[in-house]
């Protein structure tokens, strides 16, 4: 007889069974807080190359680019053969020792014929999902159906609809145990069965699993065959795990194995999955090396000679040609990146810096930073975009709070906005205005989604809907204008500030003194110091916080702008600074500004803030900042869809802004495609070099972090979210189909969750199409993130050591890392073994043997 | 010393001290609620020395990556499906796991 303890036993086991499963998983965030997430970083305890083969396994995508994609990229003269032969030497360092070979009349060297493989070599396998259920090797049809359902419920319980999935407040499984076997599109006999199913969802995956015959020690394989098969709802539902939704991993299997066994059960179909699913065969060495010494203009080759090549192909199999090729494509980035990092710093500016701005380590803020500086009498630095609060904030309106704050960690503080003194009745004016636009706007979406409101709105409303819609396709930035002056006009913007009681005064000193000696700046402050945010304005884009500020949580950064600003501006403060050895000038004011990356438009935030004797001051810098954004706008419009080449810095200003209000418009901005290294060093390094917005850049001082605490939070922070967002970008980019949005053109977006392509199927995860690519034109090269630091390298290490995050992300190439004690020395490069040269290309981590007959194949 | 007379009437129970990952702590503590635990005690940014070397403490922006420890304190008959839950968590984690018997005057606080 089966005890409670052994029953309540077995149910704690699956339950830790199931979250171990749902590691692999990614986590999937509302589209209001849509944070880049690595897709993979369940794996990232293991070896980067060994991580993708296991999520080729799992997801049948692939990990990198492929061969043709790369072979089109040497062509062009992106890769060079000079890159494809470091890469081999680097992974296969004995290979200048093996001797020559003749081959149809030719000597060649074991590298060249190596590199041949490369070029021209035969085979590539398309990768193939290994993990299956039950269904999807007994009956395909059975296993879509299971994904049908999956995705009919998802929606139901994720949309938000105006009709509500009844039951919803109970959970997910509970309604869904409630409505199933009222379905009809499920057979008769099935909704029987359907309604025996067990009350506990820990209790259906068991009786699931034990109707599919699936045994304890395959569980957590099985379940992840099954959180994979739909990983954009899985992964959503994963974000809801301790957050009180009303679904868990648990739950969200209980309902697909409860269907799988059933419809299994019930199944009498066609024939099963046999073989490998049409897994394309690998070419034997032998077959290569016939292949390579086939080429014309060869005489033919001998079979001592076809084997001599065969002997040393097999130390290359065909499925590491492709990480060969990556490593060939990273490798040319980042030896010019070091190359020009290494040469003498540019001088600064003439002059003396009369402002600095400190803006977020974001790679668009590298274009502005570098338009800025070259204005002169410009210092920039770069520092995390939430400034180092971490805040709950509640705006005047009122309404939720945001959290501000990297989702590393959470807020520390909460933080309300108020009326200026003096400015209630203004206030008063705005929350009344704001409450009218809101009440009308909710109405008019209500009206749009009930059952016979449509009828009604279409007659009252057709009038003046059809013209502003006609407005917005073919004016966009004359009807935007319209649009805000009405806003302006119903709710007049009103004067307040950020109110800093919720942050005890020690709080706040200490804020202060991280967030300065973090980004190096101690001493040499201007007139004005400016801490520039960052958000995106766009229309009609789900994905508009995927351009917003990451280290805000997926949201624009004024907030923590204004609330730094608040504090540095303080005396008190400034007094407590004062007494730790950082002496702010009287004369320095701290001022806040958000910088629109859509737009191009950097503007000055709490101006009535602004004392009267910083007048010119402040009017040189909008001056400047208007130029500054006007030429990154030209810049950026080189490479913007449809926005012409070579528009002046005026044209290209005025084109951005339409554009960023243009609600047909699927590339308002590329956001940060493109990246490829977070580089942690002073500005000296970086200044006058054009990194063309592939860079983070963290700005660091070593002479004033003598204990390397400021250097460890930006290596555990700042780095770890970059590479986040590295990532991201990368798995869209290589695995679309799994991991991108797909094209925008057919988004549905679900409730608040997300968008679906077309009006079912899965969540969409990752980004879309249209942020990494132009067509068929990839923009965004996908190169995993090199960081690059200045640093004694001594420190370095011991940070290493006791962060067992960074021993992962360096230690299994997740992230390069190259630094140097100063810059007088030259580039080394972190490896488990030690520091090695950079120049030194091999991989003393992951060096291969130029023979290794258990490889033949 | 106490002597016996004067010490309230205790019962007898199950104190587990689990210490993980700040990313694997949600699972844990998801264990602790569904075997019908009460609460439990959480303590993130704990440093140590263990199998894998140092392990830094608090970091400044970083609450996932820091080693969290967190206590609870069960009836006999709830400890036996924690300890089966826990054992494949730690199992496939670098964490661990103390067991210890303790005593409580407010037992009603437990169950």
């Amino acid at each position: 007889m089966t005890t409670t303890t052994e029953i309540e036993s077995r149910r704690a086991r699956l339950r830790a069974d199931a979250n171990l499963a749902a590691r692999v998983v990614p986590t999937h965030y509302p589209l209001e807080t849509f944070i880049a997430v690595n897709p993979l970083a369940g794996l990232e305890g293991m070896p980067f190359e060994q991580a993708i083969r296991r999520a080729g396994d799992l997801y049948g995508m692939p990990g990198t680019l492929g061969e043709p994609a790369f072979r089109r990229r040497h062509l062009d003269g992106r890769i060079t053969d000079d890159d494809l032969d470091r890469a081999l030497t680097g992974r296969y360092p004995n290979l200048s020792a093996e001797p020559d070979l003749q081959l149809g009349g030719r000597t060649v060297s074991p590298l060249e014929l190596l590199r041949a493989d490369m070029l021209h070599g035969l085979g590539g396998a398309n990768p193939q999902r290994r993990f299956l259920t039950r269904s999807e090797k007994q009956a395909p049809a059975v296993a879509d159906e299971v994904d049908a359902q999956t995705s009919k419920w998802c929606a139901a319980f994720f949309g938000g609809a105006a009709w509500p999935m009844p039951g919803r407040e109970k959970g997910f499984y509970s309604a869904w145990r409630m409505l199933a076997p009222s379905d009809r599109s499920v057979p008769r006999p099935a909704r029987n069965e359907l309604r025996r199913a067990a009350e506990r969802a820990d209790d259906a995956v068991l009786e699931g699993l034990s109707r599919l015959g699936v045994e304890d020690d395959a569980r957590v394989v099985y379940l992840q065959a099954h959180l994979t098969r739909m990983p954009g709802w899985a992964a959503h539902v994963q974000w809801c795990a301790g957050r009180n939704a009303g679904i868990d991993a648990l739950e969200y299997l209980a309902m697909r194995l409860t269907y799988e066994a059933v419809l299994l059960g019930q199944y009498r179909g066609g024939a099963a999955l046999t073989g490998d699913g049409g897994q394309a065969e690998i070419p034997s060495a032998r077959q290569r090396a016939a292949h390579l010494a086939a080429v014309p203009g060869v005489a033919t080759a001998g079979e001592a000679e076809i084997a001599a090549a065969a002997r040393i192909l097999t130390a290359l199999p065909v499925t590491a040609r492709e990480w060969l090729w990556q490593s060939a494509f990273e490798g040319r980035y980042r030896d010019q990146l070091l190359t020009a990092l290494a040469a003498p710093a540019a001088p600064e500016a003439p002059g003396p810096v009369h402002t600095q701005l400190v803006s977020c380590i974001d790679t668009r803020s590298e274009g502005l930073r570098r338009h800025l500086e070259s204005l002169g009498g410009y210092e920039t630095l770069g520092f995390a975009g939430f400034f180092a609060v971490a805040i709950r904030y509640t705006d005047m309106l009122g309404g939720a709070a945001s959290d501000l704050c990297p989702v590393l960690i959470s807020p520390s503080h909460e933080i309300h906005e108020a009326p200026a003194p003096d400015g209630e009745a203004a206030a008063a004016r705005r929350v009344a205005g704001v409450t009218r636009m809101a009440g009308a706007e909710s109405a008019f979406h209500a009206a749009k989604q009930a059952f016979a409101a449509p009828f009604v709105l279409a007659e009252a409303a057709g009038w003046v809907a059809g013209p502003l819609s006609a407005a917005k396709t073919l004016t966009p930035a004359v009807s935007a204008g319209i649009r805000r002056r009405l806003r302006d006009a119903v709710a007049p913007t009103a004067p307040t500030v950020i109110d800093l009681d919720g942050m005890p005064h020690d709080d706040q000193v200490l804020f202060a003194q991280v967030a300065l000696t973090t980004m190096g700046l101690t001493r040499g402050f201007g007139r004005l110091v400016v801490l520039c945010s960052h958000g995106s304005t766009t229309e009609n884009n789900p994905y508009q916080s995927s351009l917003d500020c990451g280290a805000c949580g997926g949201q624009a950064g004024a907030p923590n702008a204004r609330t730094a600003v608040a504090i540095l501006n303080r005396p008190e403060v400034r007094a407590g600074l004062s007494s730790l050895g950082i002496v702010i000038p009287a004369r320095t004011l701290f001022v806040a500004a958000q910088h629109d990356t859509a737009a191009d438009r950097i503007t000055l935030v709490d101006r009535h803030l602004i004392p009267a004797e910083y007048r010119a001051d402040v009017e040189r810098l909008d001056r400047d900042l208007r130029r500054a954004g006007a030429a990154l706008a030209a810049e950026r419009c080189s490479v913007l869809p449809g926005a012409g080449r070579e528009l002046s810095p005026g044209r290209a200003a005025r084109h951005v802004a339409t554009r960023s209000s243009d609600w047909a418009q699927v590339y308002p901005e590329w956001g940060l495609a493109g990246n490829a290294a977070f580089i942690v060093a002073p500005r000296a390094v970086t200044r006058g070099i054009d990194l063309q917005r592939r860079t983070f850049l963290h700005s660091y001082e070593a002479e004033v972090d003598t204990d390397g605490s400021a250097l460890e939070t930006i290596l555990t922070a700042p780095l770890v979210v970059a590479q986040w967002i590295n990532c991201q970008y990368y798995f869209s980019t290589v695995s679309p189909q799994v991991f991108g949005a797909g094209t925008k053109t057919i988004h549905n977006v679900v409730g608040k969750v997300g968008v679906i392509a077309g009006h079912t199927g899965d969540l969409q995860l990752g980004l879309p199409w249209q942020s990494v690519s132009n067509g068929d034109r990839l923009l965004h090269e996908p190169l995993r993130l090199l960081a690059v630091v200045q640093a004694p390298l001594d420190r370095i290490d011991m940070i290493v050591e006791r962060n067992p995050i960074l021993q992962q992300l360096f230690g299994n190439d997740w992230v390069a890392l190259a630094a140097r004690d100063d810059p007088a020395q030259p580039w080394q490069r972190w490896t488990r073994g030690g520091w090695r040269p950079w120049a030194d290309k091999a991989n003393t981590d992951n060096v291969h043997p130029t023979h290794n007959e258990e490889m033949v194949p | 010393m106490t002597t016996p007379t004067s010490m309230p009437t205790l019962t007898k129970m199950t104190k587990v001290e689990v210490v993980v990952s700040g990313s694997d702590a949600p699972a844990v503590r998801d264990l602790i609620q569904s075997i019908g635990a009460t609460g439990y005690t959480s303590l993130s940014g704990v440093s140590g020395l263990g199998h894998n070397g140092y392990h830094q403490g608090r970091l400044l922006f970083n609450q996932q990556a820091t080693l969290e420890l967190i206590i609870t304190v069960v009836p006999e008959g709830k400890a036996e499906p924690l300890l089966a839950g826990l054992r494949p968590l730690l199992d496939a984690s670098s964490g661990v796991m103390f067991v210890t018997e303790t005593f409580v005057s407010r037992p009603d606080y437990f169950s």
